[in-house]
């Protein structure tokens, strides 16, 4: 069962197409990682989920209804945060929490009050008076308490010091670990992408260039290197993502169907960053191969 | 729902609050004074059309004694433009920081949201009218009674044009902000196109709004008993069967005329007045207000759908 | 209670999470009916996907390692024997092949060589974190 599907999914803005053709499926029970630069259409494809905003073309579900069309019965399952993570600045945390109480009938009181006792935030200050770290704990807490089945982050953690970036972090995974749901987590950055996530989508250039649980990305994306050669060999039988040439080496990274045969390529695994950042447009590193047990 | 809103507006909703103490501390003491010296000096006789002197020195002793008052009045025309846009700007402010995204990805419809913001904006602002339009009415009532309520000056605070001033002002200003998301500009803006608006229709408008009516009567007699406590709109001189070339009050200044009356009754002058009889003054509020209420609806509505729609 | 961590070592990490339990076992770091880490704790320290800690506990139940009681936790179980996969086996072997290669290209004699094991070897190299 697709937590979130896209058919064909389209967004322009006058003549910008900020999405273009999205078609992909996040399982359910995943911790999806959405991975790009900026601009490439990670906060419209959250934003299109979440009915902020509504399709040019193509369509959208999530848990299997339509965000605008479906809004009264979606809307209590998914929890969203937005980058800016907007509160009300003058309410204090604890009238947060009775706006959150108020406009959910699936609100827990509990699991917001604990939350906020076990992160030390003092229910009587105003949001405006806590830094970034602790707002975004707040607007976390306003999504994971009304107990959704889907739980959409988008770029929360950008503005953040690492330390509130990892507590924030930490805040979502145990939730996960607490009560299964589907967790998308746009960001910009990508270290730490493969301890936190099981699944990816990358999206460049307002498409998405590619969709999979991270371990099948892995086990079927490799480096190929050799003497200077041409790709196109290759290029037949695998994706090549990548191809980088020196004087004397090419290097490839391709997204392998089926074995290579050919025995002049030397095969390397790769790293989920590399992967991605090829992906994104960017080199591979060059490997050296080191002889010492790791 | 209906909490958020109320907390989101507790702000502006002081701000209306202190206006309208402000307001009512001028006016209740001075109010209090005038209507004692109504009953004290017995004004209630001086009602009739043809005054005797003593009630002539009796009306002009307590005009001219509150007369800084009726003055402030004046001033008093900003309120309702006041009220509105105050109450128009936390749903201006909400859209230009973006929460009310945040209410959107809450459990609530976009367009209860929407709804429910709007009906408490609409419904403070009818409130603060009201107890605006109860204060003015109380305070003015003797001179009411002495001197009418159709001019310029007692129009705009004894009926329910108040309202629709106030809902207009927080239509344009509740536009605004939904088109422009910039709450001060909006807010600004907005009451500058009340101020243009309630001038605009005072100077022009009011006198249109409802046909006027038209006399005229030879100079000497006494003014017709249908202008009493109207608005003159215009009073002017012209020459009925006229013996001179001149117009009649050229021919008196001529003449060096002693009795101006007796002299252009002679030259057949003959006074004409264009005129709203009080008779007129509730079918001209109204108007006015159906006016001023129609388009703030328009405004409101179009915001609402506006914000609904953009995103 | 054990306490786990991550490498960057190009091992997976819910293959860390299953060497690393039966690291403890095998040394008496953890004995049966000890309990392991809750998901949510591990997850609370490492920052890592619960869906990988699952998985890492699950292998150890197939194994039999462990097993969970549902609604309480995960407890080492009362015969639990892990060996070392095959794969670890062989990585290690190779691995080794090449530091032994590396070792005599860099000079050292086979006594040497096994001078400096003995070394590494004997105050029990075990990252005991407690």
């Amino acid at each position: 069962m697709s937590a979130i599907s896209t058919d064909a999914l389209g967004k322009r803005y006058g003549s910008t197409w900020a999405l273009r053709d999205c078609t992909l499926e996040i399982p359910a029970g995943s911790v999806t990682a959405l991975v790009g630069p900026n601009g490439a259409g990670k906060t419209t494809l959250l934003k299109l989920a979440v009915g902020l905003t509504r399709p040019s073309f193509g369509a959208v579900e999530v848990l299997g209804l339509a965000p605008r069309e479906d809004e009264r019965e979606l809307m209590p399952k998914v929890g969203f945060v937005a980058q800016d993570h907007p509160l009300h600045m003058g309410f204090t945390v604890a009238e947060t929490l009775k706006l959150g109480q108020r406009l959910n009938p699936s609100w827990n009181d509990d699991i917001a009050r604990t939350r906020i006792e076990h992160l030390r935030l003092p229910l009587d200050r105003k949001v405006g008076k806590l830094s970034g770290g602790q707002q975004a704990q707040v607007a976390l807490t306003l999504a994971l308490a009304k107990q959704p089945e889907v739980l959409l982050l988008d770029e929360p953690v950008a503005s953040l010091d690492p330390l509130a970036r990892r507590e924030f972090l930490n805040s979502v995974l145990e939730a996960v670990a607490e009560h299964a749901m589907t967790v998308v987590l746009s960001s910009h950055i990508v270290t730490d992408l493969e301890r936190v996530c099981d699944h990816l989508v990358i999206l460049s250039e307002s498409r998405a260039q590619l969709v999979g649980s991270i371990d099948e990305i892995v086990a079927s994306h490799r480096l190929l290197t050799g003497p200077l050669a041409d790709a196109s060999d290759v290029a037949r039988v695998h994706d090549v993502i990548r191809a980088s040439h020196t004087k004397r080496q090419t290097s490839l990274l391709v997204r392998a169907n089926g074995h290579v045969y050919d025995a002049k390529w030397e095969l390397h695994e790769v790293d989920l960053e590399d992967i991605v950042l090829a992906y994104l447009g960017y080199g591979v590193a060059e490997y050296e191969l080191e002889e010492v047990v790791r | 729902m209906i909490w958020l809103g109320w907390r989101q507006q507790r702000t502006e909703t002081m701000i209306a609050a202190a206006l309208l103490v402000l307001v009512a501390l001028i006016l209740v003491p001075s109010g209090i004074e005038m209507a004692h010296q109504y009953t004290r000096d017995g004004l209630s006789h001086c009602l009739g059309f043809t005054p005797s002197q003593a009630c002539d020195e009796a009306v002009g002793s307590l005009e001219q004694r509150f007369n800084k008052f009726i003055d402030l009045i004046g001033w008093f025309n900003l309120v309702p433009g006041l009220f509105g846009v105050a109450l128009a700007a936390p749903f201006a402010l909400e859209l230009e920081r973006g929460t009310h995204r945040l209410a959107w990805t809450q459990s609530i419809t976009r367009r209860r949201w929407v709804v429910t913001k709007l009906g408490l904006a609409v419904s403070s602002t009818v409130l603060a009218a009201a107890v605006l339009i109860g204060i003015l009415i109380w305070w003015r009532a003797p001179l009411v009674r002495l001197d009418g309520r159709m001019d310029t000056g007692a129009f705009d605070s004894q009926g329910t044009v108040i309202l629709g001033y106030s809902l207009f002002a927080l239509g344009l200003a509740l536009a605004v902000g939904a088109v422009w998301r910039r709450a001060i500009p909006a807010v600004m803006v907005a009451f500058v196109g009340y101020f243009v608006a309630r001038i605009f229709t005072d100077t022009w408008l009011r006198q249109r709004l409802v046909t006027p009516h038209k006399l005229t009567w030879a100079a000497g007699r006494d003014d017709p008993r249908a202008l009493w406590h109207a608005w003159k709109i215009s009073e002017t001189i012209v020459s009925i069967n006229s013996h001179s070339g001149l117009p009649p009050m050229a021919e008196c200044i001529r003449k060096g005329a002693t009795n101006v009356k007796q002299c252009l009754a002679v030259n057949g002058g003959h006074l004409q007045a264009v005129f709203e009889p009080a008779s007129n003054f509730w079918p001209l509020q109204l108007v006015e207000t159906a006016m001023f209420g129609g388009v703030a609806i328009a405004l409101i509505a179009f915001a609402g759908w506006w914000t609904l729609h953009r995103e | 209670m054990i306490r786990f961590h991550l490498e960057r070592s190009g091992v997976p990490t819910y293959l860390q999470l299953v060497q690393q339990v039966h690291q403890a076992v095998r040394l008496g770091v953890l004995k049966p009916g000890d309990q392991l880490p809750t998901v949510k704790e591990v997850v609370g320290t490492l920052t890592i996907n619960p869906n990988t800690v699952l998985r890492a506990y699950k292998q150890l139940d197939i194994e039999g390692i462990v097993e969970g009681k549902r609604g309480v936790g995960t407890f080492v179980a009362s015969d639990a024997r892990p060996t070392p996969p095959d794969d670890d086996r062989k990585a290690l072997r190779s691995a080794l092949d090449r530091w032994l290669a590396r070792a005599r290209a860099a000079g050292l004699t086979d006594d040497e060589i096994a001078t400096l094991f003995d070394d590494t070897i004997r105050p029990p190299a075990i990252s005991r974190v407690a």
